[in-house]
């Protein structure tokens, strides 16, 4: 079984929320992708279509939908720095450039050490509090160079 | 039915279909490209976009694929609001498209073509570069994607899963970057993949067997019926010239297939193209088998039942019910059996259209009299008699060569078939064409009569079945004795 | 500032646990109205505070309610989805409520459920704010507990279940009908409409879509009453609302207001003004999907009908300000972007339009406009909207385009004749170009 056992019984759990269950599918991609070090291999797909009744490219078509599911590996450690408007007013910009002077990756790629992957995301809801990026799923927000450094220096 | 009042005509419309079925109906032409009327509509194209009034609100303009048809309805299919909402919709459609029509093999029966061209628009305004995609996409032995020509319509990824509920395609992506996938590339699988290059309205989904084959305009297009399987699918066969059957297409038919038929059926084709066929038949005299006309085959041939006996006339299910009909009243006048040599079961049979059964008309067959035989037990009473017929396409293909050759050379055989094969036993062998040249009518699974057309002209000199049989019959009355034949060496082809 | 407050009172270092929501009343008009109102009793008192969905449309949430079925005639399940799905750029004020009044949140929903009589909520909360999942889930298995949701809450005999549901990512999801495909576990492509939710909502079963906000307000409404609603606010738009205010000013955060409060009052005194001292240019009132006014018009209230008149869209009420030195075309540049690269894709116009669009505000900011791209960005707009597709995306495309070209037009033209952006800050050309987007 390539879904590891302790999430078969957490998606048993799932299915309980709904009438059907398809709807357990979004919800169950992120915790695969969770357990995946954040990304869905093909593999996986098709273990989850077979576990909730859809045939792969069901799954596939709603992989690739969603900007939050990756279908290739990653960074060991993902940067989101949010570029949409209230962020971009308040220096988005210099913020992905010093993410990406940090980390030694480009946007939207990964560093050559591997540790870091670098993405511009869309307005992630942080806009009073810009410019922001989310790193490793925790929101940082107010950000200048300094806090940068600081936070990218401190992660292992 | 619910009456409507379409471009100021009163037209009755089927309240269980969306509007856009009654414009088509009524002979309106709306353009569509998401929707089809063999799948859910989804409304998102919005090219089918119509100006509606009902009662006392202000007119608005509606998608017809999802609006209900209600009475008293007015429809404007022509207004200027309508017309100019649709030109919007086409002016976005065509942003991305590549133009390719020249070298695209749907050019000429193109949805987006054809409405680009009646609205006069063979460009848009953009200046922006087109969306630079996989051109020739390979989605298994089938179909070929071209994904710059694709606008998305979902119509493939519908069928897919409505129709052999078989779900294998997606959107995948999002927004203005979706494109038509697989799962990870997969190549697709099941019999009813050609359809999709039927359903898709622009060349994005194109059949490998037919890709640079020929201009669709070039086709000539005869309405006929599948010979594939007993469900007798409604086809069109298209033929580039006089010659070649190019492509082989559903059309629909309410009864028996819809829009739909299945791949063994599509791509059974190049059987029909088959070269170097004799006209009329081949006679054996003293030194081998000779070229005959047709009179001169038919006469042969009727000598041979007219005499011999134990005897015996087998068709094979190939054969229309005329055909089937003037073949029994010959037997029945010489007091002959007559028995169609049934194929078995080729086990492709599915939920959807594919009987399994490759006799297209077993039951038609049977119920004009012909008594039911497998391929062995024609062998058997082959074995068991002096003389007989073996009539219709396919037939040898079904006894087996193999099984034809070992007959005994004194056996007396006229062989109907398309193309003759040498056997010991062979005295007469009388051409016959294929399906696809013939016209007649076929009884399917379900006793529907399918009618066949004509599609391409017989190679000259070459009677039909039905003309064969009729020279037979004015040809038995002239009672010439044949003289002993001696075995032979086989006629040079 | 004295102005009557209630939706962040609460708001306090614990303030999302159920001890400290008890302690300061909570769950207290859930717990009358399930022993003194009917449903349809509490429908009439929110009809009467005249509350107004928070998410963007402002529909009044009590007429809302009474479009689904009759339940002695329609036996189906029925549904309530929680919108939080928030993701109107500029937009931050559910993650308030969710993040630190999650058992606000929790009551709002019980009662709405009570309302239109659902046994089954589902909170469908955008995938980025793991914050606002993991506080709402840590609230329900509290409320669970302390016998506040599940079967019989508090001994009647309403029964009601929570579920949380997280989102992935593509703003569509905040549409109501793309939610609920999304939460049914496909694309969220928006459905067409009719039907409508109340008739064929989630898996086909009459649901209500409210937003968290919405909510939120009616615990409030049922413990203090209609008329104490109605006395904030104005007369076509009851209550406080909760206001964003980002972009170029000193402070900027989420606050309550009143309706009808000035914008004005909004930039210059809650959020302390424009920031370097400098003046204001231009601002979105509610999110980027409603068209840019000018600065000048910045003292309009804060209400539906106002800014209506004024132009423009209440939306999400997340005001977003540009200072003089900021390039309103730069704003768009970004905004279109943004449209582009969230159109589901599924309806012609706004797919290819929202990508040309966002093609002719990049070229023109990058100094290859041609002044035929000004008009063709009016005629695209009006191509794309309004109602021509299955769901608003479109429109919120052309909106705020057609406003930049109504407003802003010199500056678009001065973009074309000096082929660069005028306000470009001079350290833009160290920077990566960022890729719009990083599946």
């Amino acid at each position: 079984m390539v879904l590891k056992e302790a999430l078969v019984r957490e998606f048993d759990e799932l299915l309980t929320h709904y009438p059907d269950k398809r709807s357990a599918l979004i919800p169950a991609l992120h915790r695969v992708q969770e357990e995946n070090g954040g990304w869905i291999s093909p593999e996986l797909m098709e273990a989850l279509a077979q576990y909730l009744d859809l045939s792969a490219v069901e799954v596939f078509g709603v992989v690739t939908f969603y900007p939050m599911f990756r279908i290739r590996p990653r960074g060991k450690h993902l940067v989101n720095v949010c570029h949409n408007i209230s962020c971009d007013l308040r220096g988005a910009q210099d913020v992905l450039a010093k993410v990406c002077d940090l980390t030694g990756a480009t946007p939207g790629g990964t560093s050559p050490d591997g540790r870091f992957t670098v993405a511009t995301v869309e307005c992630q809801g942080a806009c009073t509090a810009a410019p922001m990026f989310e790193l490793d799923g925790v929101f940082h927000e107010n950000l200048d160079d300094q806090k940068i450094e600081q936070i990218l220096g401190g992660v292992r | 039915m619910t009456k409507i009042l379409l471009n100021g005509r009163e037209v009755e419309a089927d309240p269980t279909k969306p509007l856009i079925h009654a414009c088509h109906t009524a002979g309106a032409e709306v353009p569509a490209y998401c929707y089809h009327p063999g799948l859910t509509p989804v409304g998102s194209c919005r090219i089918c976009q119509v100006e509606v009034k009902q009662g006392n609100a202000p007119a608005r303009i509606v998608v017809a694929c999802r609006t209900l048809v209600v009475e008293g309805m007015i429809v404007e299919t022509e207004s200027p609001a309508a017309r100019e909402v649709r030109r919007e919709c086409l002016e976005f459609l065509l942003k991305n498209h590549p133009l390719d029509c020249p070298i695209c093999d749907k050019a000429g029966e193109c949805d987006l073509q054809d409405y680009a061209f009646a609205e006069g628009q063979g460009e848009g305004r953009s200046n922006e570069p087109r969306r630079r995609l996989d051109k020739r996409k390979s989605l298994g032995d089938v179909i070929v994607l071209d994904e710059e020509r694709c606008v998305l319509c979902s119509r493939c990824v519908r069928f897919m899963e409505e129709v052999p509920k078989t779900p294998q395609l997606t959107v995948g992506g999002l927004g203005s970057r979706s494109v038509i996938e697989t799962f990870m590339d997969r190549p697709l699988s099941g019999n009813y993949q050609g359809n999709l290059a039927d359903v898709c309205p622009v060349g994005a989904l194109t059949l490998k067997p037919f890709r640079f084959q020929a201009r669709v305009w070039n086709l000539k297009k005869t309405a006929s019926t599948c010979g594939e399987c007993s469900r007798g699918c409604a086809t069109t066969v298209e033929v580039l010239r006089a010659g070649e059957v190019k492509r082989v297409r559903p059309r629909y038919d309410a009864d028996v297939n819809t829009w739909w038929m299945c791949d063994t059926g599509r791509f059974a084709f190049p059987a029909l193209n088959v070269a170097d066929r004799i006209p009329g038949g081949l006679v054996r005299r003293s030194d081998g088998w000779v070229r005959a006309d047709a009179a001169d085959t038919a006469a042969a041939a009727a000598r041979l039942l007219g005499i011999e006996r134990p005897a015996f006339v087998a068709v094979t299910p190939w054969v229309t019910q005329e055909e089937g009909a003037a073949i029994l009243a010959l037997a029945r006048e010489w007091k002959l059996p007559a028995y169609m040599v049934s194929p078995a079961p080729n086990g492709l049979a599915d939920d959807l259209l594919h009987t399994g059964d490759p006799a297209p008309n077993r039951f038609g067959l049977e119920q004009l009299g012909f008594a039911r035989k497998s391929p062995a037990e024609i062998i058997a009473h082959l074995h068991q008699s002096s003389a007989a017929w073996l009539v219709g396409e396919r037939m040898t293909a079904l006894i087996g060569a193999a099984a034809l050759e070992a007959l005994p050379a004194h056996k007396r055989i006229a062989l109907f078939d398309v193309l003759p094969i040498p056997f010991a036993a062979l005295e007469v062998f009388a051409s016959v064409p294929l399906y696809a040249e013939r016209s007649g009518t076929w009884l399917n699974v379900d006793g529907i009569p399918r009618a066949l057309l004509m599609a391409r002209a017989l190679p000259a000199g070459m009677p039909s079945l039905e003309r064969m049989i009729g020279l037979v019959a004015a040809a038995r009355a002239v009672a010439v004795a044949p003289g002993p034949v001696a075995p032979s060496s086989v006629a040079k082809r | 500032m004295s102005r009557p407050t209630y939706l962040l009172d609460r708001i306090g270092p614990d303030s999302h646990t159920l001890a400290a929501y008890q302690k300061r009343g909570g769950y207290a008009a859930l717990r009358t109205a399930l022993k003194g109102k009917t449903p349809a009793e509490v429908v009439d008192v929110v009809k009467a505070s005249g509350l107004r969905g928070r998410g963007g449309a402002g529909f009044p949430t009590g007429m809302k309610w009474s479009f689904m079925p009759d339940p002695a005639k329609d036996k189906r399940p029925r549904y309530l989805a929680i919108n939080a799905d928030e993701s109107e750029p500029g937009t931050c004020k559910d993650r308030v409520l969710m993040e630190r009044d999650p058992h606000g949140v929790i009551e709002g929903v019980l009662l709405a459920c009570y309302a239109i009589r659902a046994t089954t909520a589902y909170i469908y909360v955008r995938g980025e704010y793991r914050l606002s999942y993991d506080r709402l889930q840590a609230a329900l298995d509290e409320a669970r507990a302390a016998g506040l949701l599940g079967r019989k809450i508090q001994g009647s005999d309403f029964s009601c279940d929570i579920w949380m549901h997280k989102g992935a990512g593509a703003y569509i999801c905040g549409e109501e009908t793309g939610l609920m495909e999304s939460l049914e576990g496909k694309r969220g492509h928006p459905r067409p409409k009719p039907p409508f939710p109340a008739m064929f909502g989630l898996w086909g079963q009459p649901t209500t879509v409210n937003n968290v906000e919405t909510v939120f307000n009616v615990p409030f409404i049922l413990e203090r009453g209609a008329d104490w609603f109605r006395s904030m606010g104005t007369k076509a738009s009851s209550g406080n609302l909760l206001v964003g205010v980002s972009g170029h000013v000193n402070k900027p955060g989420v606050y309550e207001v009143p309706f009808g409060v000035s914008c004005l009052e909004l930039v210059d005194g809650y959020a302390g003004g424009v920031w370097k001292g400098r003046k204001l240019k231009a601002w979105f009132p509610g999110g980027s999907s409603t068209g840019m006014l000018p600065g000048s018009a910045i003292d309009v209230p804060m209400e539906h009908d106002a800014i209506k008149n004024a132009g423009s869209m209440l939306g999400t009420a997340a005001l977003i300000a540009l200072d003089e030195r900021a390039c309103t075309v730069r704003a768009m540049e970004v905004v279109a972007r943004f449209y582009d690269h969230e159109s589901c894709g599924q309806c012609s116009q706004c797919r290819e339009g929202t990508q040309w669009l966002s093609q002719i505000f990049h070229r023109i900011e990058s100094g290859r406009g041609r002044m035929e791209d000004i008009e063709m960005l009016a005629t695209l707009s009006k191509s794309m909207a309004p109602g021509k597709t299955i769901c608003a995306l479109s429109d919120a495309a052309a909106i705020p385009t057609l406003a930049v070209v109504k407003h802003f037009k010199d500056e678009l033209e001065q973009h074309v004749l000096e082929q660069r952006c005028p306000l470009a800050d001079p350290h833009a050309a160290k920077r990566p170009a960022a890729l719009a987007h990083s599946h």
